[in-house]
């Protein structure tokens, strides 16, 4: 597991980070919940889109789709 | 309280089918009751309402195809309607009887999110298993006896293509029982939280521990060949190749394919009327019939090749997973003018016609994005403006080479029609993001289906729905809008008053001819026109001219001239712009009639010579100039001169704000671009 810290925004391409919490209240924050990125869930960055944004996630065994906005939400677990 | 569920009796059985989205619950309704019974919009929103009936061993069972949804804790009106199904609380839905959730095999965590909030509506409750046989060959091994135990339900593994399990799937609906509550497990201290965010990880929790021993996974060896796939169709470059290749072929399709369909249509809508003409009296009866009702039908059908083919696309890129990536793809490009990446298609599609490309907004789930990309598809040039481009640039438009031999101002003007309505689609988006649909951030997160075939019975239902909506729904106001205009453009006929015209017209004539001021070839013209006057054929045009210019459009025309004349237009293109609201199209052949040439001559180069020789009322200064030429286009390019696709946004958005919205927001533009082209380009003295 690497060692990350930060939110899944910067996470590194390819690597397998731990998801800590999601912060705010909001609809995002618990749409972001419902699609699995649970505190403890394993997310991997799979690419990004050709103009940057958004990024492809393989999480809980599928594949999704946020935008860096939403993914500065995801903080991630820091080991 | 399920009385129905619960007694064996045989009275009709109503299930409503929940599920995720992709998780192929379109292909098992339609496996299960083939056509549905019913399908429309729930009242007040704009999702899908699909409704359907079928068979199990003498048992009546009605189907309810909710929307897709990924949570029951609802978050917008969309997802608040498969609730209020669930609870009975949907005007003209009955209150299920038994709850079928679609579980994808290949993607049990999330599924299962929303199958473990089904257990709490209290409702029977069976789970379909679809794409097993997808998950066997990512190695996923399913104990589906124990599955069922932990969830308190049964759980039924389907192949709807293959019809596999779908007995048992009747069976189990007949047989539902309402589940035990499952435990949720403890509830954090964090009361900070929102309750739906500590539910949402609470439950996470749960599916994790029901799926702990019953769903396993066997190792892989390197990635399977649809991993690769979606590798190489979310690359930066070969993805967005790949997309541009896609892309093109969809476009081409709905341009060039539905072509000759389409002429194929207008040559038997002008047969039909070929032989109505030949067999029925000749008066106002049959004017109305064939220029009044049968055109207008024409004008209907004409669409449904395109709807159909644009729809046949998008229902297999959507069954084959592409839709979503192409959204991804394209997300970044359209979200600054404030849209998303699912806007790209349909706002493509407009460029053939925005009727097809509103109705494919349909595939954008957020409603702000779904009514913002409806509201500027029509500034997209459709190819309805194409001729009236083409006839302007290549009249009027001086061919002078731009730089390079090869390259044409007429051309660059006709490009620059099309990024016209681009650039102000774009800022058109940018400034209604801004303002009216300013609002909390709205959530982006889109998932990518696994990679799939499309079932060939739900592409060809998706198209036979969109036309069929389009024809009953949109159809008939568009038929009733293009009788109504047909009307006004040839009524009243006072013959005084046309007998008046043509004479006036031709003592003008005769006037101009007898006058040595003329120019010699002006007068050569002059006299072919008079000659023409006393033949069948010319007479004919002639009358048809007057009564179109007598007619309330034509005075409609005249009324409105204060408006156009800083547009540079004479009354008689402010009546052809009148009276080509019912479709673009119309514009020539009404500019052929007002300018007296037989219609069939639109086309060609007749009309072409005809606008060149016309002249302002009384002058002899042309009115067909560069300016004069750019405004008309320019307001072609921007104004929404389409009763059919404001009827349309009327039918998509369910509210008549909105055509009204568009008209009027068009119409300005249209009208100010049209005066600020026309009024640089005379003060520039092009």
């Amino acid at each position: 597991m690497a060692v990350a810290q930060g939110t899944l925004e910067d996470a590194v391409l390819g690597e397998c980070v731990r998801v800590g919490d999601v912060s705010g209240n909001d609809r995002v924050a618990i749409r972001l919940l419902e699609m699995g990125l649970t505190p403890g869930a394993t997310v991997r960055v799979l690419g990004r889109a050709p103009f940057g944004d958004p990024l492809e996630l393989e999480v809980r065994g599928y594949r999704l789709s946020i935008r860096r906005a939403e993914a500065a939400r995801v903080v991630l677990e820091a080991n | 309280m399920h009385q129905a569920a619960m007694a064996a009796g045989t009275d009709a059985l109503t299930a409503a089918l929940l599920g995720n989205p992709n998780t192929g619950k379109s292909t098992l309704f339609t496996a299960l009751a083939g056509i549905p019974t019913r399908v429309g919009n729930y009242p007040g929103v704009t999702v899908e309402e699909k409704l359907g009936r079928y068979t199990h061993r003498g048992r009546s069972i009605d189907l309810i195809d909710l929307p897709g949804t990924y949570s029951l804790v609802a978050q917008g009106p969309d997802e608040q309607v498969a609730v209020d199904v669930l609870h009975g609380r949907q005007q003209g839905v009955p209150r299920p009887d038994v709850v079928v959730v679609v579980a994808d095999a290949t993607n049990l965590e999330r599924n299962l999110f929303l199958a473990t909030q089904a257990t709490e509506l209290g409702l029977p409750l069976v789970v379909a298993l679809t794409l097993t046989d997808v998950a066997a060959r990512r190695g996923i091994t399913i104990n589906t006896a124990e599955l069922g135990n932990r969830l308190g339900c049964e759980v039924i593994p389907v192949a709807a293509p293959s019809r596999r399990g779908l007995t048992e799937l009747g069976d189990a609906i007949c047989a539902a029982a309402v589940p035990r509550p499952l435990p949720l497990g403890p509830d954090g201290v964090d009361t900070e939280r929102a309750p739906a965010a500590r539910d949402a990880i609470r439950r996470y929790a749960l599916v994790e521990r029901i799926l702990a021993g019953t769903v396993g996974r066997r190792p892989q060896s390197g990635p399977l060949p649809e991993e690769r796939l979606d590798q190489l169709l979310t690359h930066r470059i070969w993805g967005t190749l790949a997309f541009a290749a896609v892309m093109l072929l969809l476009f081409s399709a709905i341009f060039w394919l539905a072509a000759p369909l389409m002429d194929l249509i207008s040559a038997g809508v002008d047969a039909v009327a070929e032989r109505l003409a030949a067999r029925l009296p000749a008066g106002a009866i049959r004017d109305l019939l064939i220029d009044g009702v049968l055109a207008g039908i024409g004008g209907v059908v004409v669409f449904v090749p395109q709807i159909a083919l644009l729809f046949v696309f998008i229902a297999a890129l959507e069954g084959c997973g592409y839709l979503a990536r192409a959204a991804y793809l394209m997300d970044r490009l359209l979200v600054g003018v404030g849209l998303s990446g699912k806007s790209f298609i349909p706002l493509l599609s407009s460029f053939a016609c925005a009727i097809p490309g509103i109705m494919a907004a349909r595939t954008i789930e957020n409603r702000r994005d779904r009514l913002l990309t409806i509201l500027v598809a029509p500034l997209m040039s459709c190819s309805a403006r194409l001729p009236v481009y083409l006839l302007l640039c290549g009249a009027f438009v001086p061919n002078l080479a731009v730089g390079l031999s090869w390259l044409r101002l007429p051309a660059v003007v006709l490009a620059g029609m099309y990024a016209l309505g681009v650039i102000v689609a774009a800022a058109v988006a940018f400034l209604l993001s801004k303002t009216v649909f300013r609002g909390p951030p709205q959530p982006f997160v889109m998932e990518l289906p696994g990679w799939r075939w499309p079932q060939p019975a739900v592409v060809l239902e998706r198209a036979r729905e969109a036309v069929w909506s389009f024809l009953t729904n949109a159809g008939t106001l568009i038929l009733a809008m293009s009788v109504v205009i047909w009307a006004l453009s040839n009524y009243p006929r006072r013959e005084a008053a046309i007998a008046g015209d043509i004479e006036a017209r031709r003592a003008a004539m005769a006037a101009a001819l007898a006058d040595p001021a003329t120019p010699s070839s002006d007068r050569e013209e002059l006299a072919t026109e008079l000659a023409a006057l006393e033949t069948p054929a010319g007479a004919e045009s002639a009358r048809r001219g007057a009564i179109q210019r007598q007619s309330f459009l034509g005075q409609a025309g005249r009324l409105i001239e204060p408006v156009v004349r800083p547009l540079g237009w004479d009354w008689r293109i402010g009546c052809a712009a009148i009276a080509s609201f019912p479709a673009r199209e119309v514009v020539l052949g009404t500019l052929a009639v007002l300018y007296d040439l037989p219609e069939d001559d639109a086309e060609g180069t007749g009309l072409e010579r005809r606008l060149k020789a016309a002249r302002w009322d009384d002058t002899s200064r042309p009115v067909f100039t560069l300016p004069v030429a750019l405004s008309i286009m320019v307001f072609f390019a921007l104004c929404a001169q389409c009763a059919s696709t404001l009827v349309v946004i009327g039918r998509e958005t369910g509210s008549w704000v909105w055509p009204v919205v568009t008209f009027v927001y068009m119409t300005t533009l249209a009208w100010l671009g049209a005066f600020m082209i026309y009024q640089l380009g005379t003060w520039a003295g092009w």
